[in-house]
C-alpha cells in the first residue's frame, strides 16, 4: 500500500501543475460518483470519512496544489450532492459546516505534510550522493601521487557536484605559492583574502564577489600539522549559487584534501631525506676514494725522499739538498691536498660539529704539534691563562683553524721572528688573536681574504693555494663565531677569532 | 734466516707503498714480509710470527679492523696503523680494538721508523717489565714512593692525576684512546665526561711539560686520544 502511493507519487512529481490540478478534480469526482448510489445506505458521518480518505491520497500523491483542490472540490461535492437539501450550495444544518472546516483544514495540513517529508526525502537523496562522491573522491585522494593528481580530482569533484570552479592552493609555511600551475585561467583570486583563510584558520565566504570573475569562497585545509593551503571556489558563470550544505560539504572535502597534502608533503620530506643520504653517503665514498688515490703516490714520493737522507746509503752534498727538497714540496702537497679534502669536506652546507668542551690551549698545541718541522724558522709564544674556562668546540676542526692560521702566519712572516698566540675572555665572548710579525694584511686583503682561492695580494711571494683563510671562516662561522683581520700598529697582521663562551661544566678540584 | 733480527708483516695492498717500507725496513736490518690481502695478511700472521704489523685499515677483500679483531685473538704484537681515511671514528675504532698507534698518509719515512721503534721497545720483555721508577725529560716518577719530581723538585700531585699519569705513561708511544683513559682512571660510568680528561691532561702538563701549550711528552690527538712520548 505504501509502496503504490510512494510510486504513484514519484509519477506524480512529473506533472504539470494544471495536470495536478485536473487529476485532483477527476479523482474526487470519481470517488463521488462512486459514492452516489450509497445515499440511504451510509451515514452522512461515514461519507465524510471516505472523502477524507480521498484528500489525504491526493494530498500524499499530488502535494500541496492537489491537497488544496481536493479538499475543496470535496467540500463541494458533499455539499452538493450529500448535505440536504442536495442539488444545493444551501445547507440545513450549521453543524455541516464545522465538517466543511474540518475536511479543508485536513486537506491542506496533510498536504502541507506531504510536500514536507517528500523534500525531506529529496534531501536526503541528495545527501546520499554527495556522501558517496566524497567518499569516492576522497578515495581516489587517497590514492594520489602528486599535488597535480589531487587538483585535478579536487577540480573534478566541485565541477560535477557543486557546479563550481574549485582552485588548489598549496601553502609553504603559511604563505600560499601563487605561481604553481592551477586552472586560474578560468576565474582569479583575491590573494588576500586567500591570505586571511590561512592566517584565520576561518573558511571566508564573500557573497558580494559570487557574481565576479573573483573566487569568492576560501576555504583553509587545515591539517594536523599546519594549513596546507587554501580551496578557492568560484560561481564565476556558474548557475549554481552555494547554500549552507555545499558549503559545508566544501568544507569536508577540504579536510580530506588536507590530509592528502599533509601525506604528500611528508613523503616528499622522506624521500628528500632518503636522497640527502645516499648524496652524502656517495660524496663520503667519493671523498674517501680520491683521499686515498692522492695520498698513496704522495706517501711513496716523500718516503722516497725521505730514504734518500737516510741510513747509511744515504745521499751527500748537493744531490742530498734535491732530495730534502722533493721532500720538501711533498710535505706542502701534503698540506694543499688536506686542504681541498677538507673544503670538500666542510662545504656540503650542513656542517655536522661535535662539540664538546675542550681546552682552548690544548687544541692550539695540537694544531701546533700538527705543522711540526714547518714552524721550525719561527717561535710560537702562546699565551692562555692557565685558568681558562673550557670552551665548547669542535675539536678536529678548530685544530684545522689554528694550524692553518700559524701556517700563513710562519709563510708571510720573517726567519726567526715569534708567533703569537694570546686568548681573553671578554664578557660573554672568547678572543682569540693569532699575530705575526710579518708586512701585516694589505687593504685590499680585508675585503678578499676569505675568498676561496684568493692568495692575498702578498701570496706570490709564497706558494699555497690560499683555502686556508675560507676554511677557517668556514669553521669559525659554523661554530656561530666570527673572524676578522687587522694590522697590529706596531707591525704584524693578525687574525682574531670570536667564539661564544658558554657555560662549561664543572669538573671538581681535588686538594 | 736469522731468527734473532725483528719480523714486521706490512699489510698494504699498493706495491709502491710495499717496496718503500720493505727497502725501509730492511735498511734497519729488519725481517720483512708482505700481504697485500685480509686473507693473505691473517695466514702470513699466523706463519710468519711478526714482531710488528704495519696495517692499512683499507684493503681490497675487507677492512684492516677485522684483521686486529683476528690477530688479537692469539697475538699481542704491536699494530701500527697506516692509513689515508681521515675520520676520527676510524682512528678511534682501530684504537679500541687493540691496534697501538697510528700515522695517517701520507707520513714521513723517518716518523714512521722511529714510531716502529717505540712499538718495538715496548714489545720486548726487557723494558716493559714492572720498573720501579720512570724518567722522561727531567721528569722522575717513582712508582714505588708515587712521588713525582721535576728537575729534583717534588711536584705535587694529586692522586686522580697520579692514576691518569700511570695510565699515560705505562705503555710510551701507545695511543690511548679518550674513552680507554677516562675508563681506567675515572670508571666507566664517566665515559662521557671527557672534559674531565681535558682538565687533568692540563694540570700535568702545568705541572710537568716546560712549555704546556707546546707539550713534549704528553700528546694529543684531536679528537683521539692521548700518546707518552718518552
Amino acid at each position: 500500500m505504501i509502496n503504490t502511493i510512494t510510486n504513484l507519487s514519484a509519477r506524480a512529481e512529473r506533472l504539470s501543475t494544471w495536470q495536478k490540478i485536473a487529476s485532483s478534480v477527476l479523482v474526487c469526482s470519481l470517488s463521488a460518483a462512486l459514492m452516489d448510489p450509497l445515499i440511504g445506505h451510509l451515514d452522512l458521518a461515514n461519507i465524510v470519512m471516505v472523502f477524507l480518505l480521498v484528500v489525504l491520497f491526493v494530498s500524499v500523491t499530488l502535494g500541496r496544489v492537489g491537497a488544496v483542490v481536493a479538499a475543496v472540490v470535496s467540500v463541494l461535492f458533499f455539499d452538493v450532492l450529500f448535505v440536504p437539501p442536495r442539488f444545493s450550495l444551501a445547507v440545513e444544518n450549521a453543524q455541516y459546516l464545522v465538517t466543511f472546516a474540518v475536511m479543508l483544514i485536513t486537506g491542506l495540513i496533510s498536504g502541507q505534510m506531504a510536500v514536507g517529508l517528500k523534500e525531506k526525502e529529496r534531501q536526503a537523496l541528495q545527501r546520499e550522493i554527495r556522501t558517496r562522491a566524497l567518499y569516492d573522491t576522497a578515495r581516489k585522494l587517497a590514492g594520489a601521487i602528486a599535488i597535480s593528481q589531487v587538483k585535478e580530482i579536487c577540480q573534478t569533484f566541485f565541477d560535477e557536484e557543486l557546479g563550481v570552479l574549485a582552485a588548489l592552493l598549496i601553502a609553504h609555511d603559511g604563505h600560499i605559492d601563487f605561481e604553481a600551475p592551477n586552472n586560474l585561467a578560468l576565474f582569479q583570486l583575491e590573494r588576500h583574502l586567500a591570505q586571511n583563510a590561512i592566517a584565520t584558520g576561518k573558511t571566508i565566504h564573500n557573497e558580494s564577489m559570487a557574481n565576479t570573475r573573483y573566487a569568492s569562497i576560501y576555504v583553509p585545509l587545515k591539517a594536523s600539522a599546519a594549513i596546507r593551503g587554501v580551496l578557492a571556489l568560484s560561481q564565476f558563470e556558474r548557475a549554481n549559487y552555494l547554500n549552507e550544505d555545499d558549503l559545508s560539504l566544501a568544507q569536508a572535502l577540504g579536510a580530506v584534501l588536507a590530509i592528502t597534502i599533509e601525506r604528500l608533503h611528508y613523503v616528499a620530506v622522506a624521500s628528500q631525506a632518503e636522497l640527502d643520504r645516499v648524496s652524502e653517503s656517495l660524496r663520503a665514498t667519493i671523498l674517501s676514494a680520491l683521499s686515498h688515490d692522492l695520498k698513496t703516490p704522495l706517501t711513496v714520493i716523500m718516503g722516497l725522499a725521505d730514504s734518500l737522507s737516510l741510513g747509511d746509503a744515504a745521499l751527500t752534498g748537493p744531490v742530498l739538498s734535491v732530495s730534502r727538497d722533493i721532500y720538501t714540496n711533498a710535505v706542502r702537497l701534503k698540506a694543499m691536498v688536506n686542504n681541498l679534502l677538507d673544503i670538500v669536506r666542510l662545504e656540503r652546507g650542513r656542517m655536522a660539529l661535535r662539540m664538546e668542551w675542550h681546552s682552548l690551549e690544548e687544541v692550539v698545541g695540537a694544531g701546533i704539534q700538527y705543522l711540526g718541522q714547518s714552524l721550525a724558522g719561527q717561535t710560537v709564544r702562546v699565551r692562555i691563562a692557565s685558568d681558562f674556562p673550557l670552551v665548547e668546540m669542535d675539536a678536529i676542526l678548530m685544530e684545522r683553524v689554528f694550524s692553518n692560521l700559524l701556517e700563513n702566519a710562519s709563510k708571510f712572516s720573517p726567519q726567526g721572528s715569534t708567533i703569537e698566540i694570546e686568548a681573553s675572555v671578554q664578557d660573554d665572548e672568547v678572543h682569540i688573536k693569532v699575530c705575526d710579525q710579518g708586512p701585516g694584511f694589505l687593504p685590499a686583503d680585508h675585503d678578499t681574504a676569505f675568498e676561496r682561492y684568493n692568495r692575498g695580494a702578498l701570496a706570490h711571494l709564497q706558494e699555497g693555494l690560499g683555502l686556508g683563510l675560507s676554511i677557517c671562516q668556514m669553521i669559525v662561522k659554523a661554530h656561530g663565531g666570527d673572524i676578522s683581520l687587522y694590522n697590529r700598529a706596531e707591525g704584524g697582521a693578525c687574525v682574531q677569532i670570536v667564539l661564544k663562551l658558554g657555560h662549561a661544566p664543572h669538573v671538581p678540584e681535588e686538594l | 734466516m736469522n731468527s734473532n733480527r725483528v719480523r714486521i708483516l706490512v699489510v698494504e695492498d699498493a706495491l709502491d707503498i710495499q717496496r718503500l717500507l720493505r727497502s725501509a725496513f730492511e735498511a734497519e736490518e729488519f725481517e720483512v714480509q708482505e700481504a697485500g690481502t685480509l686473507t693473505l695478511a691473517l695466514s702470513r700472521a699466523a706463519t710468519f710470527h711478526p714482531d710488528l704489523i704495519v696495517l692499512d685499515l683499507g684493503l681490497p677483500d675487507g677492512d684492516g679492523l677485522t684483521f686486529i679483531d683476528k690477530f688479537r685473538t692469539w697475538s699481542q704484537a704491536p699494530i701500527l696503523i697506516v692509513s689515508a681515511r681521515m675520520n676520527e671514528p676510524d682512528k678511534v675504532a682501530a684504537l679500541d680494538r687493540g691496534a697501538d698507534d697510528y700515522l695517517s698518509k701520507p707520513f714521513g719515512l723517518g716518523e714512521l721508523l722511529a714510531r716502529v721503534r717505540v712499538q718495538l721497545r715496548r714489545g720486548s720483555k726487557t723494558e716493559s717489565g714492572t720498573s720501579a721508577r720512570l724518567e722522561f725529560g727531567d721528569v722522575v716518577i717513582d712508582f714505588v714512593t708515587r712521588t713525582v719530581t721535576k728537575s729534583g723538585q717534588a711536584v705535587n700531585i694529586t692522586p686522580t692525576e697520579y692514576r691518569l699519569l700511570t695510565a699515560l705513561t705505562r705503555s710510551p708511544g701507545k695511543m690511548l684512546t679518550q674513552s680507554a683513559l677516562m675508563k681506567e682512571v675515572w670508571g666507566p660510568h664517566f665515559k662521557d665526561s671527557t672534559h674531565y680528561l681535558r682538565i687533568y691532561v692540563g694540570h700535568l702538563r702545568r705541572k710537568l711539560e716546560d712549555d704546556p701549550s707546546q707539550p713534549r711528552h704528553l700528546i694529543t690527538e684531536t679528537g683521539v686520544g692521548y700518546r707518552f712520548v718518552k
